[in-house]
């Protein structure tokens, strides 16, 4: 929702994103840093898979 | 006391050359603003001709690059000679009447975006006016941009001309109703429905996707692409380094893209005095594109890298990646522009295979690309900028942007592509214009059309791939 009471642009003098005075600035910032080390680990589990099936 | 006065009346005399002066910097950083988008974005030309070469197999690299410049070429003549006066002129619908902005409507159009006439004097160099030249430049290629998204689709057997007319159809007329319905202060989407596409997602990207499905709908697969049984299957390019920089060219082009859909300050048209804004005339600033653009890019690269493993994917998610979030840039929170772009980064292989089910060769991707994300991005928008207004003005004056607002502009998107895509391509079917006959097909479109050779020292000895269909 708009972040302002007033449903204007010119209301806005500021921050103006998505989120601005409530959660989900950071909420979203969470997830995202989970989903980058999420990705690293299961990047990580699938290469060392396919990297055995060439250890002789 | 006369002293006095002397001495005000210099001071005064300073400040106002001092305020001409400040005026005339502005005026010139304002044209030299969307000036430098106009050779960024050449650079996504440059890309598209590099990643087209570059998927193309050996026999066909020269034509798939003919067709693509030629294409850049015809987009801006005609832009100039129709394209510029449809924005103008249909932002309210087709019976070109006026909007409430005072900026549209056939008569405002006819007065400053023809070539003859009264209207010429905005159509050419004119010491009194610095702004026509480089906004007609700016749209021109965004013109061009669509052409070359769907001139990737439809490599390796698709006729010159043909081609050329299809590009002309989407680049001086498709994508520019859809510009003037859904990008423009007047246009009926926004004014009724508050559709906000900040970044063009639907009204470029969308609309040449599926305008490039209609016409891959006539034209048909590649010889060798589909075997008996219905499965595909895959026909390399023949230089997947060249393929992938190219996307990163077009990746940097596309910050001339945005850049060029930010309306500066200061100037007579500026919508304010002292901040920059969007076409919509809601304000924006070069600062929360980089958040959001740079973000994007990640997002849609990682999200790729997750699924496929295969660096023609992991960028053409990190365009996935911009489109997926081009219609909110201006107020998506960059950790949620990530999230988006890396859903839709895991989209697109599934999405681009779905499609490849069903008898689509689309040789780049370009339908799920530009297409489905596209849309995926103007309907993300809906769900997550709800409330936000969509245009400039007072509280319970102007619309906001609102799901279902955000859905009416994806179905108008996709209609306003795929119709034209279609309907134009069918007519030169009919005509014998669209695709080239089998046996020039088989023996390459450099060795019929271009007289050069790509790699005189060894591509006439390269394999020609993939060999036969399986039978």
């Amino acid at each position: 929702m708009f972040p302002y009471d007033e449903v204007s642009w010119s209301a806005v003098d500021g921050a103006m994103f998505m989120g601005w005075g409530g959660a989900l600035p950071g909420f979203t910032t969470v997830i995202a840093m989970i989903i980058c080390v999420a990705v690293l680990v299961v990047g990580q589990k699938s290469e060392m898979a396919k990297t055995k099936m060439f250890d002789k | 006391m006369e002293e006095q006065i002397a001495e005000l009346a210099a001071k005064l005399a300073e400040l106002e050359a001092a305020s001409a002066g400040a005026a005339v910097t502005n005026t010139m950083f304002a044209e030299t603003f969307y000036y430098l988008t106009i050779p960024l974005m050449i650079i996504i030309h440059a890309g598209f001709l590099a990643y087209e070469m570059g998927a193309s197999r050996l026999k066909n690299v020269l034509s798939s690059g003919v067709k693509n410049i030629l294409a850049f070429a015809f987009m801006i003549p005609t832009f100039y000679f129709f394209g510029w006066w449809i924005y103008w002129g249909l932002p309210t619908g087709i019976t070109g009447s006026a909007g409430p902005a005072g900026i549209s409507g056939a008569e405002y159009a006819s007065s400053i975006a023809f070539g003859w006439g009264e209207s010429a004097q905005y159509m050419g160099p004119n010491i009194a006016d610095q702004a026509s030249g480089v906004f007609f430049g700016a749209f021109a290629l965004f013109a061009a941009t669509t052409a070359s998204i769907m001139s990737g689709a439809v490599i390796e057997r698709i006729q010159t001309v043909g081609f050329i007319i299809l590009a002309i159809v989407l680049g001086s007329f498709a994508w520019v109703v859809a510009a003037a319905w859904g990008w423009h202060a007047d246009g009926w989407l926004v004014t009724k429905f508050g559709v906000h596409d900040f970044g063009a997602a639907g009204l470029v990207h969308a609309v040449a996707g599926f305008f490039a499905l209609g016409v891959l709908i006539n034209l048909g697969p590649r010889i060798g692409k589909f075997n008996a049984d219905g499965s595909a299957n895959h026909i390399p390019g023949h230089n997947m380094p060249l393929t992938v920089t190219g996307l990163m060219l077009i990746i940097v082009g596309f910050w001339g893209f945005l850049m060029a859909c930010v309306i500066v300050p200061g100037e007579a048209w500026s919508w304010f005095g002292d901040k920059p804004a969007t076409i919509y005339g809601t304000p924006i600033t070069l600062s929360a594109l980089s958040f959001n653009i740079l973000m994007a890019i990640a997002g849609g690269i990682i999200g790729a890298w997750l699924l496929t493993r295969d660096p023609f994917w992991m960028m053409s998610g990190a365009l996935a990646g911009i489109i997926s979030t081009a219609s909110g840039l201006d107020i998506y929170f960059p950790a949620l522009a990530f999230i988006i772009a890396f859903s839709a980064g895991i989209i697109l292989k599934p999405c681009a295979d779905w499609l490849e089910k069903r008898g689509i060769d689309d040789a780049v991707g370009a339908v799920t690309v530009h297409g489905t994300i596209g849309l995926y991005g103007v309907v993300m928008l809906g769900i997550w900028g709800s409330g936000y207004p969509s245009l400039q003005g007072a509280a319970g004056e102007v619309p906001t942007i609102n799901l279902m607002g955000q859905i009416i502009g994806a179905v108008v998107f996709f209609l306003l592509g795929f119709v034209p895509g279609y309907v134009v391509s069918y007519v030169l079917k009919m005509f014998g214009m669209l695709r080239i006959p089998e046996g020039a097909e088989l023996a390459g479109m450099d060795l019929v059309k271009v007289p050069a050779e790509g790699y005189p020292e060894w591509g006439g000895e390269a394999p020609v791939t993939p060999a036969h269909p399986a039978e």
